[in-house]
């Protein structure tokens, strides 16, 4: 029983923290939503280049070989950036399951999406050159925007094209639960960084003579959104560990995490907007683009409540 | 990370349940807040210290099996599934025992970790004061030096155990000139002294679970002094520390009262009620959640990450999650919940002992203003 990551697990992801602070400031994803593309490619091509975007993809397929205990740091990494366009979509699902046969996907050259629920949308269909569907991977397919709240993860409808079946259907097993756990620990990074905004906020903003931070009312409600935060950590991680070892609970453990860190996520966003007071309501406050992709997320690949009752089959049922 | 248990925990785990097979009572004892429950209680714990059970992580000489924290956990878990009784001297053995290991003389270590371990004295906590109970810094009750001797006096309340205890671990001001948090000393007290008198506190269920104790004059040595004269606050936050964060607490308590919520609603529940099979759930998660928690906890403790301020948070979560499992088993049980004894007991008393987890150890306010100062890095001030 030994609960933790290893070195080289953390170094990787604080080399990529040190990466995205650098080359993914707010304004890049706030570029991201001006510009209409919602996703940076040179950033991109920087992850492709560091070995995240094959990070799960098999060795004899061009990737790191690694597994979801690997990836489960990383992941929170880019939520605490907020890393615009699909790269958990392409990361966790898109790049294993095609790098066998699109080679372009281990440097990001190649841009996969997934639909993988019965949503009618698909997230960052415009900038994806293939879709993973739960039948099969379509291309050639035409995209009609619809306007999403995120700007940094666009959805649309998507139309047409032809949907090829995977040559190793295995490869697609689990897809949907790694999506979730994916998002979960994305989630979490989300969560902890609109929370150091908002502290930061707090320590600078002064009424009534002094920090905004020093006040109890303020304090306790930023305590409790760091509590949901910091408890959704540990079944994430467990998640993680379960998916990557097929562990028969894999399906139960990731519900858990995405209720939990969809919750999290959510009760830092209120959280921290609150305490920005009117600055929180504004287009300009960098908060809105951590919030809207946190709002976007908790609901994407199933919602807390669907988690939920998914944990409650697995756990209720005799 | 691998969460599988190695060939050896998996071992001490089947011994462990063994053990508590063979020997837990078959039925339960009466509450250890009563005379008789106590003396009861005191007994299990001699035959647990037998059995090198009573305190796992301990080194093996002070009656200890030298286990490290996840094996600690692991008897944990056994322990509450067996359904073995409440600990009488946890405040002893969770609390002051680490507490001796980690600022107590060798001497201190011998004097009391073995009669600890085996339960021949129980300890009491002796903090809070009528004047000084968030606001601890304002500790009145003083201990004046003459010779080798301290010189007690003053009046402490919410002693847990203080009725039938033996001994007390007490804080008190031994420099009147200091301001607050500074000339406090921790001192060890014998509760049958001359010039003490302890009178019982009835709980809010009705037994006598704490005291006051009023010191008048009372003389013991300043050799019963721990961690340093004047450095009492220094060693009250690492017992807090404890108290607040993995050993007063383990999650097996939680998991274990919410496998049992599953069962309620198995079998008593309206399975087509989804809102009350979403908050069992909930529960359930949470204690699990509880568990994995600690579970990374104490392996970063093992690899020299020690627990801080962190420690509040769990301090928060596990006594909200108490109170929480408790409310939902009450809702289940409907008009069952009213009565006071009967088959539901367990779960009408637990309610009321789950409301103390927000107060004690510090409130929950206390804690979220730890956590906004120390981990968030806000700025002081209430």
């Amino acid at each position: 029983m030994k609960f933790s990551f290893t070195d080289d697990q953390r170094l990787f992801a604080e080399g990529l923290r040190d990466l995205l602070s650098n080359e993914c400031p707010p304004s890049l994803v706030r570029h991201t939503w001006e510009n209409g593309v919602g996703h940076a490619p040179e950033l991109w091509s920087k992850l492709g280049d560091m070995g995240v975007l094959g990070l799960l993809v098999p060795e004899s397929d061009g990737g790191m070989g690694s597994d979801a205990v690997d990836a489960v740091l990383l992941f929170q990494e880019l939520g605490r950036a907020a890393v615009p366009g699909p790269v958990l979509e392409h990361m966790a699902v898109g790049a294993p399951a095609l790098a066998s046969k699109h080679p372009g996907v281990v440097d990001g050259s190649t841009v996969i999406t997934v639909h993988l629920d019965d949503s009618p949308y698909v997230a960052h269909a415009h900038v994806a050159d293939l879709i993973v569907e739960r039948d099969g991977v379509r291309s050639g397919f035409t995209v009609t925007d619809v306007h999403g709240i995120d700007g940094a993860r666009r959805i649309a409808s998507v139309d047409g094209g032809t949907i090829s079946t995977l040559g190793d259907s295995s490869r697609l097993d689990g897809a949907f639960d790694l999506m979730a756990l994916a998002t979960s620990a994305y989630l979490i990074g989300l969560g902890e960084r609109m929370i150091e905004i908002a502290a930061e906020y707090a320590r600078q903003r002064e009424q009534f003579g002094k920090p905004i931070g020093s006040f109890q009312a303020v304090k306790h409600l930023m305590s409790d959104a760091l509590l949901k935060v910091e408890f959704a950590k540990a079944p994430t991680y467990r998640a993680a560990w379960s998916l990557a070892n097929g562990e028969p609970t894999a399906s139960r453990d990731v519900s858990m995490a995405k209720a939990l860190a969809s919750e999290a996520a959510y009760r830092s966003s209120r959280g921290s907007m609150q305490v920005h007071g009117g600055i929180g309501y504004t287009w300009e406050a960098d908060l809105q683009l951590f919030m809207k992709k946190a709002w976007a997320l908790s609901r994407a690949y199933g919602d807390a409540t669907w988690h939920r009752r998914r944990v409650s089959s697995a756990v209720l049922a005799s | 990370m691998d969460l599988r248990e190695t060939p050896g925990q998996a071992a001490f785990r089947a011994e462990a349940r063994e053990w508590l097979a063979a020997n837990v009572p078959s039925e339960p004892l009466p509450s250890f807040d009563t005379e008789a429950g106590f003396t009861a209680h005191r007994a299990w714990e001699r035959r647990l210290a037998d059995g090198r059970w009573s305190a796992v992580s301990w080194p093996e000489k002070y009656g200890g099996r030298g286990a490290d924290y996840i094996h600690w956990l692991i008897f944990e878990e056994e322990y509450y599934r067996s359904g073995a009784p409440g600990r009488v001297n946890q405040n002893g053995i969770f609390l002051l025992g680490p507490t001796i290991m980690e600022v107590g003389t060798d001497a201190q270590k011998d004097r009391f970790l073995p009669t600890m371990a085996s339960s021949e004295i129980v300890w009491a906590q002796a903090w809070s004061e009528p004047n000084a109970g968030s606001d601890l810094a304002g500790i009145r009750a003083k201990a004046t030096r003459d010779g080798d001797d301290w010189i007690l006096n003053g009046q402490k309340i919410w002693a847990s155990r203080a009725v039938w205890a033996d001994w007390c671990f007490g804080i008190f001001r031994t420099d009147p000139t200091a301001e607050r948090h500074r000339g406090l000393t921790f001192i060890l007290c014998p509760l049958d002294l001359p010039g003490i008198t302890v009178r019982p506190i009835a709980q809010l269920d009705g037994d006598t679970g704490f005291a006051e104790i009023f010191f008048d004059d009372v003389r013991v040595p300043v050799e019963n002094t721990l961690g340093g004269v004047d450095k009492g606050w220094h060693v009250a936050m690492a017992t807090a520390g404890f108290e607040r964060g993995v050993s007063l607490r383990s999650p097996a308590r939680f998991t274990e009262a919410a496998n049992r919520l599953v069962h309620l609603w198995r079998t008593y529940a309206d399975p087509s009620d989804t809102a009350l099979a979403d908050a069992v759930t909930d529960a359930w998660m949470q204690a699990e959640g509880y568990r994995l928690h600690t579970y990374q906890t104490v392996t970063g403790m093992l690899e020299g990450r020690p627990i801080g301020a962190e420690a509040s948070l769990n301090k928060i979560f596990w006594s909200e999650m108490d109170v929480r499992i408790h409310e939902i088993a009450l809702q289940i049980l409907g008009p069952e919940a009213e009565r006071m004894e009967g088959p539901f007991e367990r779960w009408v008393d637990g309610f009321l002992f789950s409301l103390s987890g927000p107060i004690y150890a510090g409130t929950n306010e206390i804690q979220r203003n730890i956590i906004a100062d120390r981990v968030l890095q806000l700025p002081k001030g209430m």
